[in-house]
Order: structure tokens, then sequence, then C-alpha cells
């Protein structure tokens, strides 16, 4: 596993003593998907008030900024794992953050406020939640108040993950309200989101830009410093006034619309998902036929190193792997790591496992006759298994090796936890911004069945080819 | 224990001394002592569960052998150090299922060994794979697939491939058990020609009429020992042994 960590090249650049420590760097930053109106995507561009602000203080201050939209919880963990140099995510500054991240200068005062479907008409304070549930954003102002006055009023607080989630719960009325960002819920509402504000805003928190406890020092100064110039010329007011003031960007109304403008950002959402696929598959064919070839050595070390390696990965949940190694293992390593090289191996090594034992009974369903016949004939092991069994063998195991390779372009979208730009992730990206969820998901899903026939087409021809 | 002196006139091909071989507890060969020597043709008869499958796959050991010497053209198998490959390109095996690959043509068959152990090029072998096939009277046969053959043409080829390494012993495993009735005549055909070529040969078989016309030494095992030995029309016309009659009265 260690020889991939010398490719994971994503980020923490190392501070030096130039003029203001920045200029000419390029700085990794870690940012939400979904929280419209400080990050979302246009046409596949990000946007929003927390982007162009470290944009133009980046430009201000003279350092580059390459933004990895990972959400909200993802890039906090990047940011304690040192796989990003920064976090910008509309976040508060809490006393508990405070204890593990440095912040900058308040840049941004916000507030929660409560809001609603938009023909709901029975919920019009905080009274009428009693015995009801609502939702907010997992490890937000917004949630934290929410809880504060839960008891205090007798509701149920369930948190997710996504701003546009949580609208669709409220709309599909698995919950009465949800508590956000009143900046948030106003950019939402005036996208016709479905939703409307019903509470005056509490006024709550101040949002900050994040380091790393004690690191990163030059890039935070830099920041504040950029921030306070950004302030006296006016531009900070400008950018506020683009998203804030006139919210009402340029969104698709028709389904034709949605699916033009969301087109180029889902295609390369779907190359993506393809390259990994292939990439991933290569490579737990490689360790599937070691571990496969293992399982029915005569060596007992050899077969127990593959049983266990099997059993690890095949009772283990796909995700865990994908947060293991991309937010654990750099923790353990001290190296960051390329996503990836994270999203390759938690596919592999979970393929891997099941390509093993689609090996060893390929191999254990050739008739042992033909090995003999081949050994007798004076062939060492090896060669006989190589020119004899394996080719028998690979012809029984094409149809589940196939099926195989379709589980792994399917399961490829769980990589979008770790913000790997795939193809649900684009399709995440898209409804966070425009709010049109169930289209956009239906978008994405004759796309992954679209990707899949073909594969699966593919894959049958090359086996009637070469398995003939 | 054998009941007639074994003659071998000619320099021993292969030696058992005392082979024992066991599968868990179970004993299937308990002490053999067998001399074979050049170009002779010796059948191994007995009824089924006597170990003389068993026997036959130890002389190129496709069975670990648990006790005893086995040696093979010279070179002793049960010597841990030896190139059991090596020993096994001088002994051809045919087996009861014949096992041919079926990914490969009947050429493609018996040119594998000869190319893969370098010891031909593909035109030489593929070259040599037709003598073989003409001789078996096969040649037409050379690119179709074994699935497309019937039996007797199936043990044919596996007899072609197994000739391929010019092996100076060939061993053959019930060869034509597996076979329809009309067609053990062209199989036998083919041994019978190798064995008028002299070939060194050792059959498992159940074709008494065969072994009779065919060997120079009939073998009767039963219960993992060699119970009697001797010429064909000795153990055949006057068997010494009861267990012998009694088996013999049974197929015959």
């Amino acid at each position: 596993m260690g020889m991939f960590l010398v490719f994971g090249g994503a980020g923490a650049a190392m501070a030096a003593p130039t003029d203001n420590g920045v200029e000419g760097k390029t700085f990794v930053i870690g940012t939400d998907t979904t929280f419209a109106p400080f990050e979302f995507r246009e046409n596949g561009e990000l946007t929003g008030i927390d982007m162009d602000l470290v944009r133009a203080i980046g430009e201000a201050e003279g350092f580059e900024v390459e933004i990895r939209s990972l959400g909200f919880n993802a890039a906090l963990q990047a940011l304690t794992s040192n796989q990003v140099d920064g976090v910008i995510a509309g976040m508060s500054i809490t006393d508990e953050r405070k204890q593990v991240y440095d912040f900058s200068e308040p840049y941004f005062e916000s507030g929660i406020q409560m809001a609603v479907a938009k023909n709901d008409d029975t919920i019009k304070g905080y009274e009428d939640l009693k015995g009801k549930t609502v939702v907010a954003k997992t490890g937000s102002e917004g949630e934290a108040y929410a809880k504060s006055i839960a008891g205090q009023y007798g509701f149920t607080v369930k948190s997710l993950d996504q701003s546009a989630t949580m609208y669709e719960s409220v709309k599909s009325g698995s919950a009465v309200a949800v508590f956000d960002d009143y900046p948030v819920l106003a950019y939402g509402v005036a996208q016709n989101n479905g939703l409307k504000t019903v509470t005056d805003k509490v006024p709550g928190g101040s949002y900050g830009f994040a380091v790393n406890k004690g690191k990163n020092t030059a890039l935070l100064a830099a920041f504040n410093d950029g921030l306070a110039k950004l302030k006296a010329d006016g531009d900070y007011q400008e950018i506020l006034d683009k998203y804030l003031a006139n919210p009402t960007a340029a969104q698709p109304t028709t389904f034709l619309d949605l699916l033009a403008k969301s087109f180029p950002a889902l295609m390369s959402g779907l190359k993506n998902t393809l390259l990994v696929t292939i990439i991933s598959f290569a490579v737990a064919m490689a360790i599937g036929l070691l571990a496969g070839f293992m399982k029915i050595s005569h060596n007992i070390v050899l077969r127990g190193i593959a049983t266990t390696f099997v059993n690890i990965f095949r009772g283990t949940p796909l995700l865990l792997w994908a947060f293991m190694f991309y937010f654990g293992l750099p923790q353990l390593t001290g190296q960051p790591i390329n996503i990836w090289v994270a999203g390759v191996l938690t596919l592999s090594l979970n393929s891997g496992a099941y390509v093993a034992e689609i090996v060893r009974g390929g191999i254990q369903s050739v008739d042992p006759g033909q090995l003999e016949a081949s050994r007798s004939l004076g062939l060492g092991y090896g060669k006989s298994m190589q020119k004899v069994v394996v080719p028998q063998a690979f012809k029984m195991m094409t149809p589940s090796l196939i099926n195989q390779l379709i589980i792994m372009l399917k399961d490829s979208s769980l990589l979008l936890a770790i913000g790997f730009a795939e193809l649900l992730y684009q399709g995440q990206q898209i409804y966070a911004a425009n709010f049109r969820v169930t289209e956009t998901l239906l978008i994405v899903g004759v796309i992954y069945f679209v990707a899949v026939m073909a594969l699966t087409k593919l894959a049958n021809y090359a086996d009637r080819r070469f398995n003939k | 224990m054998s009941a007639s002196p074994v003659e071998t006139q000619k320099p021993a091909k292969i030696t058992v001394k005392g082979l024992r071989k066991s599968f868990g507890a179970n004993e299937v060969l308990k002490g053999i002592d067998v001399e074979i020597g050049e170009g002779e043709v010796v059948c191994v008869i007995g009824p089924s569960g006597s170990g003389k499958s068993t026997l036959l796959r130890c002389l190129n050991k496709l069975e670990e052998i648990s006790a005893g010497q086995v040696v093979v053209d010279g070179f002793d198998v049960t010597d841990p150090k030896i190139d059991i490959n090596e020993v096994r390109r001088h002994v051809g095996m045919v087996f009861q299922h014949f096992n041919l690959f079926p990914h490969m043509s009947v050429a493609e068959n018996i040119m594998l060994a000869p190319v893969e152990l370098k010891k031909a090029t593909k035109v030489e072998a593929r070259a040599q794979a037709m003598k073989l096939l003409d001789r078996v009277g096969l040649k037409e046969k050379a690119d179709a697939r074994p699935a497309s053959l019937s039996g007797g043409q199936k043990q044919r080829v596996a007899i072609a491939r197994a000739l391929a390494m010019n092996p100076g012993i060939m061993l053959f495993d019930e060869a034509t058990s597996a076979l329809d009735p009309e067609m053990v005549g062209e199989v036998l055909q083919v041994i019978r020609d190798l064995a008028a070529e002299g070939m060194t040969m050792v059959l498992v078989t159940h074709e008494m009429g065969f072994a009779k016309e065919i060997g120079d030494r009939v073998i009767f095992m039963d219960a993992g020992v060699v119970c009697e030995s001797g010429r064909p029309d000795e153990l055949f016309g006057n068997p010494q042994q009861e267990r012998t009659k009694e088996f013999l009265s049974k197929v015959l």
C-alpha cells in the first residue's frame, strides 16, 4: 500500500519565508458541494460567495487557489488529515472548532432561519413543531440552534449532509421544516426550491476561513490581509450583492434546458466514473488472480493470507474503505493521498476480493484430468496452469467477471462521499444549485443505465470474440 | 509372491521395488515389486480397486509415492531431487477419459509439449504432429476441435499427443474403457502398431482378449499386491492362484 503514497501529491504546500509567505504558491482549499449561494456549481463551474472571495483574495495576495469541492464534513476531515490547506465552506466560527482549527477574521455575519414547504399553512412558528421532525445540516449552526430549542418545543432534529436533500425531505413530507443559514435559505427560495421562510432570523455565527491548528499561518495571515483590502475597495460588497441582493441567476426552466445545461458536467462525471472503473478493474484483476491462485495453493501461509484478505474486504463496506484510505491513511502516514489513488484502492481491493473467489472457483471447475494430462507431458505446474487450466477457467469465469465489472461501475458512485467527481457527484452538484433533484437524478440514472448496457454489450462481444 | 519367474532378457526399463501408496489411512499399494524390460509389453489386469491404475500413476509420479523405489528409464522418480518434468518427457501417458485440451485444435494438442518445452519450433512441431496424426489415421482432423471428434478419434489423438516427445515408455490407463464397443478396435490397432515397433508399454486394461494377444507378460493384481504374473498363455490358460482363477472365471 505504501508505494501508492508516492503518487499522492495533493496539497499541503509548505510555508517558506518569502514576502508574505504565500506569493506564487498554490493552495488547496476544501469546500462544501452544496451550500448555495456560498458555493455551488453553475454550468459546471464552481461559483458562489466563498469561491469569489477566496479567489479574489488569492489574486490580491498573489497565490493560486485550487478548489476541492468535497462536502462540508469531508472538507473538514480533509483539513484535519492535511489533505487540503484550508477550508472555506460557509463555516461558522465556534469554540469547538477553534480547538482544532485556526480561523480567519469573520468574513460574513450569518443567522439561522426556519423554512417550511411553500404550500404548508400549518407550521407558522416553533410552537407548531410539537411531535414533528425537522432537518438541519450535520455539524452546522442551524443544527446546533434547532437542537437547543428542540426540547422546549418538543420536536425531533434529523441531521442530513446536504442542503438539497434537506429541502427534498421537507417537500416530500418526511420532515416538516428545515433550519438553515438565512442567506442559503433566501437563495434557495429565490431559486424556487419549493420552500418559504416562516420565522425571523436568529442572529447567529460568523463565517470564517479555517486552516489546521498551527499550520499554514502565512495563508491565514494573507487571507485576513486580502479580506481587509477587498472590504476597503468595495469588491467585498460587490461579491455579496451579486449573490444576495439579486440572487436570480439564470437557472434552467424546462427539462430540456436542464439537460442541456447539466450535460457537460455530467459527461465529465461519466468520464471519471468510467476511468476509475477501468483502472480499478485492471488492478482488481491483478489482485484477484494473485489471491485466487494463493487460495488454491498448497502452501498454508499463502492460503491463509489470501483467505484473510478476501474475508476482510468481503466482510466490510466499500464506503468504510473509501473514508479509511482518503481520510484515515493520511493521518497514519502523515502523507497526503491523491483522491484517484484512494478511489482506485477502495474499488480494486473490494472487487479484488470477489475476483479472487471467481478465479478460485473457475480454476477448481476445470477437470483435474486436464492438469494431469499436461503434467504427464512434462510441462511444469506454472506452464500447465498458463497454457491449459487458466484459459479454460477464464472462459468459465468471464460471465462472473463481467458481472463484477458492472457492480464496480455502479459502486464507484460511493466515491462521491470523499468528493471524487464521478457521475452521481456531478448530479448532486447540479441539483444542489438548482434544486431540480428528481429530474437531475433521472438524467443521471439514464446515463448510468446506458453506460452499464454499453459496457455489458462490449464485454459480451469480447467474450464471444476471445472465448469461442 | 509371483507365481512364475519374471523373465527379462533385455535391460530393465522400469524397476519397482517395495512400492507402497496410501491415500490417508487407506493403503492402496502394499509393496509392489516389478521389473519391465526394454520393448516389453506388460498388461496389468485385476478387479477394480485392486490398485492397478494407482501403480501406473506412480510410474510417472502423478501420485506421490509413500514408500519404496521406482526407477524409470534410468531416473529414480522417488529421489526428491529428481526433475520429474524431465522424467515425464520420457514417459507418455494415455488416460481413460482422453483429457484432450478442449480449447486447442487437434494439432495444437500435439504441438503443445514440443513447443513449450523448446524441443521444436512451431513449424517443426506442426510437421511432426501431422506425421503422428498420419500414424493414427487422423491427418484430416488436424485443425478440428476435440469436441467434434468421436471417442475413438479422441483417444487416437491422445496417443499421438503422448508420442510427441518421443517417449521410450508408454503408459495406458484403461485407454478403451470409456469407448463405445465399435470404437475399441481402432484404438487397439494403434496400440498394436506401437507394440510392433518395439515400444515399452504398460497397459492397465479390461480387454482380456487384447491382453492375451498383445502382452509379453500379464500381471494380475488384487488388493494392492501382485497376485500372479506370467506369460499370457500361462496366466490365462493355467492360472496358479485361487484369486486369479476366480477373477478369470468372472471376466472370461
